[in-house]
């Protein structure tokens, strides 16, 4: 265990001045270990160094995060928001962890450059910190949409405008919908996080619309018939959903008066059409975060492309990972492929010889009152559909299936075989030919039947039906087959037994009842 | 259960009577119980010393000087040619304390030998290695077992409590009649899950990512007893940073347990007060077992449970005697009262009483799967005693187990039946059973019980105690080993004095007048301790240890060629490697079968009761299929009475508890052409 370097403690923020850093870089490289920059302290960086040091990993490692809290699980944003869980209760890594093991940590640390020349990385306070080897896991930034009055003078968002990417949003939008109870909110965006954004809002008594610029609800991964289903199921839920319209401007409310920074804004949409509202949040995508990358001349297509060791195929000491890499030409926004690259990266950086082969994604949407799974691309796999659709029931499960496996799904309204669906889909299981579409039925409930005289009743004893209706009562049972005295779990079939034949109700307590089973596979 | 010596057609007999006033199971019996005197007087049973002629190969009748005279000067040879660990010892978690306590003692001095471990390793080994870490002492339940009544929500994890100890299940029962709520974890429906109010089916294996899952919503919504975790407890924000990163929905994908159920699991838990959460083989049996049981800790802790009346965690103990059996010093690393071999307070406490030198008593050994992994190799024991242990029947890998034991120059076993290891031994001396002797058990509730002789062993057949004396005599060791249980138990109180497992206060008296006596009991005035935690863990500070545990997975996952996930356990008729069981005419007997889902049979062509091909990376085995609903789609079960069972399953290792991964590994099902 080292000494907490001041850097790491999270209060002490940016306040190593460039000789310090110079020393340290010297006496790293006096110590011979490489030195391991990580840009970014987000989900994908915080896995990898996790992985680093369950590794073993003999280097010095960095860590420059521009946000200036410890990193936190960013995809339960929108579950703060709605209140089920704690703030708290999302961070990941807190100084401390870095502290102890011996990583310089340094929150409030923004990276201006990247100069593959030198071999350093400059901060925005003109400390530069020198590596042997890079990792750049910047994540993504919020798509702003093209939209007049959205960004004033001095560069800020409209005081009722909103992103939601970072924990501040996440603040600033509390502190928002704290101060005007039961006031109305526009989420511009019908993808994943806007849906879950328009759920936490509406939960937290809000009234709430929902713009979608495409023609329907999370077109990327549901195809039409299971987001029809799903703007039903909000529309139940109270929510109103504008499908096929892009927000243009930022216009004066309809109601009267003019934009104020507190009073309520008009939304205007290109058909035409202005909501008036009191909150604006813009949850449309994101894009990689590749500045960096293409100032130092890294190639950058949509994000920082990379090979299967996840290096980028311009600089072998510079590595890419997460929400701004470009591997196999998939960029992702999910968390599953971010973890599985830091991985694998991070037994690459211990000696390791693991590749990336791409991931399976399976994306859930967490929205309470609002059940939707997509396994892979649904829309986009080739191979026969399996599809089963009620509408009126709101449920439309979809699986693409191709040589007899699940190799894309979308659940909509139905998450009941979700579980089994997901592992069958994970393990590339080749399954039967009915097996598909059961999977999408409910189970057929067995009608009770009457016992045969040989079945066992009373697996304690060893003793059947056909003993039980031998005897006059429950003492007799006991006295002459010993059932119900061992675990005592049949007392109540022996009852129903004796009740059947006696043509009445036998007295007393105990026994099996009836259990509600969640699971069925 | 009480016995009562009858007579039938002109013979004695020992009749089996319920014991109504005992509190553990209140006279319940299964057809187990029942039966139990089922050997007594059966042909089955060995009664007289066996050695196999080295001409012919077969088994010879010999009398017990002479075999003893035989096994002593072979170990003798043994041990000049390869040194004390050339000779090993396996034992059993069926063996009394007093049997348990002489066979280590008689491995340290008389053999000198650091090579012994015993069957429990197999057992609750997991949820022991877990509890030490985390309480600073493992007891497998720290209060007696009819707490469960007075729950508000019982959560059994991998636990078939219906059929492996049915008795057991009308505690479960009352505490549904009191109000309370059940709730079973397991891939199967087994028949403890259809008295549940609830049931959740995970994929084999990730019963720690549930926990976390739940420990997860705990924080998240704000259940934490944190004045609790603040006084009691070390290590709560390391852990709760790390659950961070388990939100239902990433649970669901690893579990196979959807977010919705996995929210309602949590909002059940948090919404009542006494809950009580029992580990047992389901859980434990992995190579991630002992993690996962921390991981439940962790849970149990965040919601300040242990200590709490009528709330907490344990783990149910599977064997006779599994408790006293891994605390009187037949572990690999361990001494009587649950002293550590390394610790030299605890060397010179033990060799004290033993009257020998501290620096006489050999390190630490190999645990059990690696004692047998290393039988018959360059560096590994040449001979093997083994007592109260089926070892062919109950090893994962079995067949590699089966080439170790042949590769053996002696293999001597100890039992009351000729059972598949018996049928290997160069040596077979028959021991008396139960019945037949005196000695005590500690039950899973740390209560320790007197068991007293009720009738004469058959003629020919002696006491572990006598062979272990005999042998140890033949072997000139420096003290006498005493074949008196009582006098065996007053020296184990002495050895125990001071330990985790304090015995020093329990008496044969006692234990007769008060039902039984709770360790810790220091001192003829101590009242013995029912209920542990309610003041104090057993570390020194007091305090409990909350761990960071990280999901690892099973050691051999499914692909493409194995796409199943196989698992084992138990049914009621038999009994573990059913060397005794199997051998009772009125328990069925129907050998194994391959349990699976009606979705898995159609797609497999497989009707119920079809001749079923099941196969892993180690072996193949034949069985009938039984098609049920009650299995998850991806999994199949088999149970392991019958020699072929665990030839199929995995010797991975839990890397803390040396726990082998019984309960999961990748498999192929086909139907016999």
């Amino acid at each position: 265990m080292s000494t907490p370097e001041i850097n790491a403690d999270i209060n002490a923020g940016i306040n190593a001045d460039i000789d310090a850093d110079l020393d340290a870089g010297t006496s790293d490289q006096q110590d011979g270990r490489e030195r391991l920059v990580v840009v970014g302290n987000g989900m994908a960086a915080t896995r990898l160094v996790e992985q680093l040091v369950a590794n073993g990993y003999p280097g010095h490692v960095t860590v420059l995060g521009d946000e200036e809290v410890p990193a936190y699980n960013r995809i339960l944003l929108s579950a703060v928001l709605e209140g089920t869980h704690d703030r708290d209760a999302i961070t990941l890594r807190r100084g401390d962890w870095f502290a102890e093991h011996g990583i310089d940590l340094r929150l409030g640390s923004r990276v201006l450059a990247v100069d593959r020349d030198y071999g350093d990385v400059m901060l925005v306070d003109g400390t530069t910190i020198p590596f042997d080897r890079l990792v750049l896991a910047t994540g993504s930034i919020p798509t702003l949409p093209p939209m007049r009055g959205l960004i004033r003078h001095d560069g800020s968002l409209h005081p009722r405008v909103h992103a939601f990417r970072s924990v501040a949003d996440c603040e600033g939008l509390d502190e928002a919908v704290t101060a005007r109870p039961g006031s109305r909110a526009v989420v511009v965006g019908g993808g994943l996080l806007g849906l879950q954004v328009a759920r936490a809002l509406s939960l937290r008594g809000l009234q709430v619309e929902v713009v979608e610029a495409t023609e329907h609800l999370l077109s990327r991964q549901v195809d039409e018939a299971g987001a029809k289903v799903l703007r039903r199921s909000l529309t139940k839920l109270g929510t109103t959903v504008y499908t096929g319209a892009r927000v243009t401007r930022l216009v004066d409310p309809p109601s009267g008066g003019s934009v104020t920074d507190d009073g309520p804004v008009g939304l205007q949409l290109d058909n035409g059409f202005v909501l008036e509202t009191d909150l604006v949040v813009l949850t449309a995508g994101g894009r990689p975060s590749t500045a960096l990358a293409r100032g130092a001349g890294l190639e950058v297509r949509r994000g920082i492309v990379v090979d299967d060791t996840l290096t980028s195929v311009t600089d072998g000491r510079i590595s890419a990972i997460g929400d701004c890499a470009q591997h196999g030409g998939v960029v992702h926004g999910f968390v599953a492929p971010a973890w599985e690259q830091a991985s694998v990266l991070a037994n690459r950086l211990c000696g390791g010889d693991v590749t990336h082969a791409g991931s399976r994604v399976v994306a859930r949407l967490r929205a309470t009152d609002l059940d939707v799974a997509v396994l892979g691309d649904p829309v986009g796999a080739d191979g026969e559909v399996v599809e089963v659709s009620n509408p009126l029931a709101g449920k439309h499960s979809r699986l693409v299936v191709q040589d007899g496996r699940i190799v894309a799904a979308s659940l909509v309204g139905d998450l009941s075989r979700v579980g089994i669906i997901t592992q069958h889909y994970d393990h590339g299981t080749v399954l039967g030919i009915k097996e598909h579409g059961d999977l999408l039925l409910p189970d057929v409930v067995p009608t009770p039947t009457v016992l045969p005289d040989e079945a066992e009743v009373c697996a304690c004893a060893g003793v059947t039906a056909g003993a039980i209706r031998a005897c006059t009562s429950l003492e007799h049972v006991k006295e002459s087959t010993r059932a119900t005295t061992g675990c005592g779990g049949c007392a109540n079939a022996c009852r129903d037994l004796l009740a059947e034949k006696l043509g009445a109700p036998v007295g007393g307590t105990g026994g099996t009842r009836p259990h509600a089973a969640f699971t069925t596979a | 259960m009480k016995l009562q010596p009858g007579r039938a057609a002109g013979r004695p007999t020992l009749e089996v009577l319920p014991w109504a006033e005992f509190p553990v199971n209140e006279g319940g019996l299964c057809r187990k119980g029942w039966t139990s005197t089922g050997l007594r007087g059966s042909r089955e049973r060995l009664t007289t010393p066996l050695v196999r002629d080295r001409e012919t190969g077969a088994l010879a009748a010999a009398t017990w000087d002479e075999a003893l005279d035989l096994v002593a000067g072979r170990i003798a040879g043994i041990q000049d040619e390869h040194g004390k660990d050339g000779v090993a010892i396996f034992g059993g978690g069926g063996l009394t304390n007093e049997k348990a306590y002489q066979l280590g003692k008689f491995a340290r001095v008389a053999l000198g030998t650091s090579q012994i471990d015993y069957n429990g390793r197999w057992c609750m080994s997991s949820a022991a290695s877990a509890g030490t870490r985390t309480f600073g002492v493992d007891r497998g339940l720290p209060f007696p077992l009819a707490d469960v009544e007075q729950a508000d929500l019982v959560l059994l994890v991998g636990s078939n409590m219906a059929e492996t100890m049915p008795p057991a299940a009308r505690h479960l029962d009352r505490c549904r009649d009191n109000g309370g709520k059940v709730v079973v974890i397991d891939p199967r429906v087994t028949s403890t899950a259809e008295r549940a109010d609830v049931v959740v089916q995970p994929v084999p294996g990730t019963d720690l990512v549930l926990a976390l899952g739940l420990l997860h919503l705990v924080i998240a919504g704000g259940h934490v007893d944190t004045e609790y975790v603040e006084s009691r407890t070390h290590g709560f924000q390391a852990v709760a940073d790390s659950v961070a990163a388990w939100w239902p929905e990433r649970v669901e994908r690893v579990t196979g347990v959807s977010a919705d159920e996995l929210r309602a699991l949590a909002d059940l838990v948090v919404s009542t007060r006494r809950v009580m959460i029992l580990t047992a083989r389901g859980a434990e049996q992995h190579a991630t077992g002992s993690d996962t049981v921390l991981a439940w800790l962790d849970l149990a802790l965040a919601l300040g449970l242990p200590g709490r009346p009528f709330a907490g965690y344990g783990c149910l103990t599977g064997q006779g005697n599994g408790q006293g059996g891994r605390e009187h010093g037949q572990k690999n690393d361990q001494l009587p009262g649950y002293r550590m071999l390394v610790d030299p307070a605890a060397r010179e406490h033990v060799a004290g009483v033993w009257g020998v030198d501290p620096d006489s008593l050999p390190g630490p050994g190999r645990s059990a799967y690696e004692l047998l992994d290393a039988l018959g190799t360059d560096a590994g024991p040449k001979a093997l005693l083994v007592f109260g242990s089926n070892i062919v029947v109950s090893s994962p890998n079995a067949t590699h187990v089966e080439d170790r034991l042949n590769s053996l120059d002696l293999l001597v076993v100890c039992d009351i039946v000729m059972s598949e290891t018996a049928a290997m031994a160069d040596v077979v001396l028959p021991v008396t059973q139960w019945a037949e002797e005196t000695g005590t058990m500690t039950n899973l509730e740390g209560r320790v019980i007197l068991r007293r002789q009720a009738v004469a062993p058959p003629r020919g057949v002696h006491s572990d105690l006598d062979v272990i004396s005999g042998l140890a005599e033949r072997l000139k060791a420096p003290i006498t080993f005493s074949t008196d249980p009582e006098e065996v138990f007053e020296e184990l109180g002495r050895a125990s004095a001071g330990g985790k497992a304090d015995y020093a206060g329990i008496s044969y008296e006692r234990i007769d007048a008060e039902q039984g006596v709770f360790w810790p009991c220091p001192s003829p005035a101590h009242p013995g301790t029912p209920r542990m935690f309610t003041e104090r863990f057993a570390h020194p500070d007091g305090r409990a240890r909350m761990h960071v545990v990280e999901h690892r997975g099973t050691a051999e996952p499914v692909d493409a060629e194995y796409p199943l996930h196989l698992t084992t356990g138990r049914i009621l008729a038999q009994y573990q490697s059913g060397a005794q069981t199997r051998r009772i005419t009125d328990l069925p007997d129907d050998g194994a079968f391959l349990e699976m889902h009606p979705v898995l049979a159609a797609r497999l062509g497989i009707a119920d009761g079809d001749p079923v091909t099941v196969s892993t990376r180690r072996g193949r085995l034949q069985a009938p299929a039984r098609v049920v609903p009650t299995i998850r789609h991806d999994t199949v079960f088999a149970p392991f009475h019958w020699l072929g069972v665990n030839r199929l399953t995995n010797d991975a290792l839990d890397p803390a508890s040396r726990m082998p991964e019984f309960k999961v590994c990748a498999a192929a099902v086909e139907a016999q052409a």
